[in-house]
């Protein structure tokens, strides 16, 4: 065992000092190759109808354009499962990258990576805090769907009185944290609301949503709505709220329109949804990045629709509900 | 005569190297791993078997390897510590914790050596903390090791999400990450994965040249014999515990390098990879048994299923089963060995 | 005279239950000494009271004509007092090597064994060499001793107790477990053991085998020492009737 130590230890020192970055070959790094038709796209989490409706749209603008699009997602909503999809794409490197980044700090580092290897990066939905690596950022005004959705919310309360719960997801989270700013600071506008203090995380869990709904139910008296950040704090806090026999009479607002949002919107579960455009965002993500990799001007941020949901205009909004497959 | 006894002049002849070799444990899942990465390779030959590839590969088991390493020793001694994951958590919530509060403006991303080398310390600290526990609660307490672990599997993770209210802290610094997490020396040898092979190499050295080693082996066999032979079963074993939680505290501090942040929800199964690694690599569970290569030999089956088939294009979920199936096949094939070899 | 190992009166109660009721026992060097008695007689309690294994309530232990009070096995070991135990005497997945230096393991020279490095290739070396003195025969020496059979195995616990005892050894019932064949080998052992001059203590039931290789007989019962007598002397019967209190010989006090 000796020996197979010291020459391991040979091998290492002879095999060249010299330190440098994972994936560096030198060969390529830095060159785009006009040849290259393939881009990747990695959403959030897999099996999220948000994500798929926003893996059609794209899947559809680059198909009109020539170019394919690979799609992988991590199978949790973490950093840590999107960080080996992101940097395992220099074994095959794409034209470019169109990605959600689960943490707006931790991906930093790896999409510089391969950002370092010559691919050009596209932030759709989420986005990093360092602007310096991506040509272009299509997302919603996650801040403009919070205040729609307090504006929403106070229309469905009308002249009550009472105190709105809001439940934000993973702190983090550009988009949902932007959700719960924007609708804090609008529902200021509307006295006859108050919030119950701070929005509450969930980490993206259901049950921790319906929990935290049941415990509002008890310690709040006066509680008349709920403002959900995302599809599983929604699911979680209509859970909550049926458990509690309190569907209807507790507003809830939810975001997304996804399949079975629109049922719960449906059923009475939810009393309004914002909506998002993801496959707009997918489409708007994939003709940015083409644009740069033809060297053609690029739009930096673009800001994709919003529209609220309510039982009442649900049929002409048809083609906002998210799909669950293309 | 068939009987051997002490040939002329005191050299004692070994068994050949052949022979060792077919029995070894360590020689069989090695050619495992050897037919997986073979297939691989076939059925992609310009992704697989490439310097890249194995870069992110040697990567991507690098912080697993350091956690195994330390279960490789306790569950040599027959225990078992399934709160690995969670005292990694908990070393790297205290490390990013202490590096923060060390820089200016509560933020550490822009921090020099001085406070990475405090975080580090920090890390290690944290593990060996509830590498104590653990190790005061058997050895001392006598309480099964399933159920002191279970308990600090809980308790380590609660404590570091307490740290900063169920949030992960992401400022890590940037220097520690290009240095330690995607760093490379030697014309490309990825630093994480030196780091844990040095680890690595220092641990199998205390395995099994050193009276630490053997110790730890008779204990694992035969506490009770350890214990009339003279040796101190109790220090022993709070030895090896707290060696664990050393190496989870390490662990955590690579992961905070690599993945920059502390990850509360990412390390859930590392105490069963870890354990599955460990014991694919032919160490029994009923202790007294084990190698070092093995458990590195162990963790590696795992990744290059996963690397495999994401290459190959085969869902994850496969994976899962498969490692299941390789795991308990690994396990019956040693069983069926070693009762073939106790039959003697 | 005094005798190498002397017990007087040792009383030893768990509890409500008198295990020891005054006690007696001696050895002398070269010689094996048999301790035998009925289930319940004592004979187990006896012997961890006289090799530090449990502290008798009250009595004298003297070794070599002084006082001794054990704490632990390890001031009894320290003393060149060992003991063989029925089971559990061995780590079956290490070699007879290395159980016949556990924990007394050879440490390499200098820096190295500072560090807690093993000389393995020592230890082997003395191990071949204690085996062949005792006539210890074992089928290899390169395996996990688990995998040899028994009397191999508990060979190599009575040549580690001899091999570190440069006085007295006790060995609770070595060879229970055993077949024929095993047996004769390990009483071979002992055999050599008490030719070196170490004092040999053997708890037995098996009486043929008390008559074969001891010097002497002391007989317990009720956890009082009832009869002693010399092997050559002693016929089945006699041991019987002491053990059994149908023979009552000396009160020893």
């Amino acid at each position: 065992m000796k020996r197979t130590v010291w020459f391991a230890a040979a091998a290492l020192v002879l095999s060249g000092c010299g330190s440098g970055q994972v994936g560096e070959d030198g060969a390529d790094a830095g060159k785009p190759d006009a040849s290259n038709k393939r881009l990747a796209l990695v959403p959030g989490v897999q099996n999220e109808p948000f994500y798929i409706s926003m893996q059609c749209g794209a899947e559809a603008e680059a198909k009109a354009q020539g170019y394919t699009v690979d799609t992988n997602a991590p199978q949790k909503f973490e950093a840590t499962l999107q960080e080996p999809i992101v940097t395992g794409l220099g074994a095959d490197k794409p034209a470019a990258l169109l990605i959600a980044p689960t943490d707006d700090v931790a991906m930093t580092e790896p999409i510089r990576q391969v950002k370092d290897l010559g691919v050009t990066i596209v932030e759709v939905d989420t986005a990093l805090q360092d602007r310096s690596l991506a040509v272009s950022t299509i997302t919603s005004n996650n801040e403009e769907g919070g205040k729609l959705a307090a504006k929403t919310l106070a229309e469905l309360a009308g002249d009550k009185k009472g105190s709105v719960l809001v439940l934000d997801t993973i702190a983090g989270t550009s988009t949902t944290n932007a959700r719960a700013k924007g609708f804090l600071d609008e529902l200021k506008n509307h006295p006859n609301l108050k919030a119950t203090g701070p929005a509450e995380f969930t980490q993206n869990e259901p049950d921790q949503a319906a929990s935290k709904v049941t415990a509002a139910l008890a310690s709040t008296p006066d509680l008349v709505g709920i403002f959900a950040t995302n599809l599983n704090s929604g699911e979680g806090a209509a859970t909550g709220l049926r458990n509690a026999n309190k569907s209807g009479a507790v507003s809830l607002v939810g975001f997304d329109a996804s399949p079975s949002e629109v049922d719960g919107l449906r059923a009475g579960d939810f009393q309004a949804l914002i909506a998002q455009d993801p496959a707009t965002i997918g489409k708007e993500g994939v003709r940015q990045a083409i644009a740069s990799l033809k060297g053609e001007k690029v739009q930096r941020d673009i800001e994709a629709p919003l529209v609220a949901i309510t039982k009442d205009n649900m049929t002409e909004n048809e083609k906002f509900f998210y799909k669950s497959e293309c | 005569m068939t009987e051997s006894t002490v040939a002329d002049g005191g050299a004692v002849p070994r068994r050949g190297v052949r022979s060792r070799l077919l029995t070894a444990n360590t020689f069989w899942i090695a050619l495992v791993l050897l037919a997986l990465v073979t297939v691989f390779s076939v059925l992609a030959p310009n992704a697989f078997p490439t310097v890249f590839n194995f870069q992110r590969l040697a990567i991507e088991t690098a912080v697993l390897l350091v956690l195994a390493v330390g279960m490789t020793f306790v569950i040599i001694t027959g225990g078992i510590d399934l709160s690995v994951g969670s005292v990694l958590i908990f070393a790297g919530m205290v490390s990013a914790k202490t590096m923060n509060a060390l820089s200016d403006g509560g933020s550490a991303i822009n921090a020099g050596w001085g406070v990475i080398i405090a975080g580090l310390v920090a890390a290690v600290l944290g593990g060996a903390v509830w590498g104590f526990v653990n190790g005061f609660l058997i050895a001392h307490a006598k309480v099964p090791p399933l159920i002191v672990t279970l308990g600090s599997f809980g308790a380590a993770l609660g404590a570091a999400s307490l740290l900063n209210n169920g949030s992960d802290i992401r400022t890590v610094p940037t220097t520690l990450k290009r240095a330690l997490g995607s760093g490379t020396s030697f014309g490309g040898i990825p630093n994480l994965v030196i780091t844990a092979a040095v680890i690595t190499a220092i641990a199998a050295w205390l395995l099994h040249t050193t009276r630490f080693g053997r110790y730890t082996f008779a204990v694992g066999s035969n506490p009770e014999a350890a214990r009339r032979a003279g040796i101190g079963v109790t220090g022993h074993l709070m030895k090896v515990y707290l060696l664990t939680g050393l190496l989870a505290g390490a662990a955590g501090f690579m992961s905070l390098a690599y993945y920059s942040t502390t990850g509360i929800a990412a390390h859930a199964t590392d105490n069963l990879n870890a354990i599955a690694a460990v014991v694919m690599g032919g160490t029994s569970l009923f202790g007294g048994v084990g190698t070092m290569l093995g458990t590195v030999i162990g963790v590696f089956i795992p990744a290059v299923l996963k690397k495999g088939f994401n290459i190959t294009h085969v869902q994850d979920y496969w994976q899962m089963i498969a490692v299941g199936a390789v795991l308990v096949a690994a396990v019956w094939f040693d069983q069926q060995r070693r009762r073939a070899r106790n039959r003697l | 005279m005094s005798a190498l190992f002397e017990a007087v009166d040792l009383t030893k109660s768990y509890g409500s239950v008198e295990a020891l009721r005054g006690a007696s026992f001696s050895v002398d060097a070269g010689e094996v000494v048999a301790l035998i008695g009925d289930n319940g007689a004592g004979k187990s309690t006896l012997v961890k009271c006289m090799a530090g294994a449990e502290q008798p309530t009250s009595g004298t232990i003297r070794f070599e004509g002084r006082d001794v009070a054990f704490g632990t096995p390890t001031d009894a070991r320290r003393l060149g007092i060992e003991t063989v135990y029925q089971d559990l005497a061995v780590a079956p997945e290490l070699d007879p090597a290395a159980n016949l230096f556990l924990g007394r393991e050879i440490r390499r020279p200098g820096i190295f064994g500072a560090l807690g490095m093993l000389d393995k290739k020592a230890m082997r070396t003395r191990a071949a060499a204690e085996f062949d003195r005792l006539g210890v025969r074992l089928q290899s020496v390169d395996v996990p001793i688990g995998s040899l059979s028994g009397g191999q195995r508990q060979s190599v616990a009575v040549a580690r107790s001899v091999v570190w005892a440069s006085k007295v050894v006790f060995m609770d019932e070595p060879t229970a477990a055993l077949g024929v064949v095993q047996r004769e080998r390990v009483l071979d052992v002992i055999r050599r053991v008490r030719d070196e001059g170490v004092a040999v203590v053997l708890i037995s039931h098996n009486m043929p085998e008390v008559l074969s290789v001891s010097d002497r007989v002391e007989v317990l019962r009720l956890g009082r020492r009832v009869a002693r007598f010399t092997a050559a002397d002693a016929t089945l019967e006699d041991l019987v009737g002491a053990m059994t209190g149908a023979l009552s010989q000396e009160e020893d006090k």
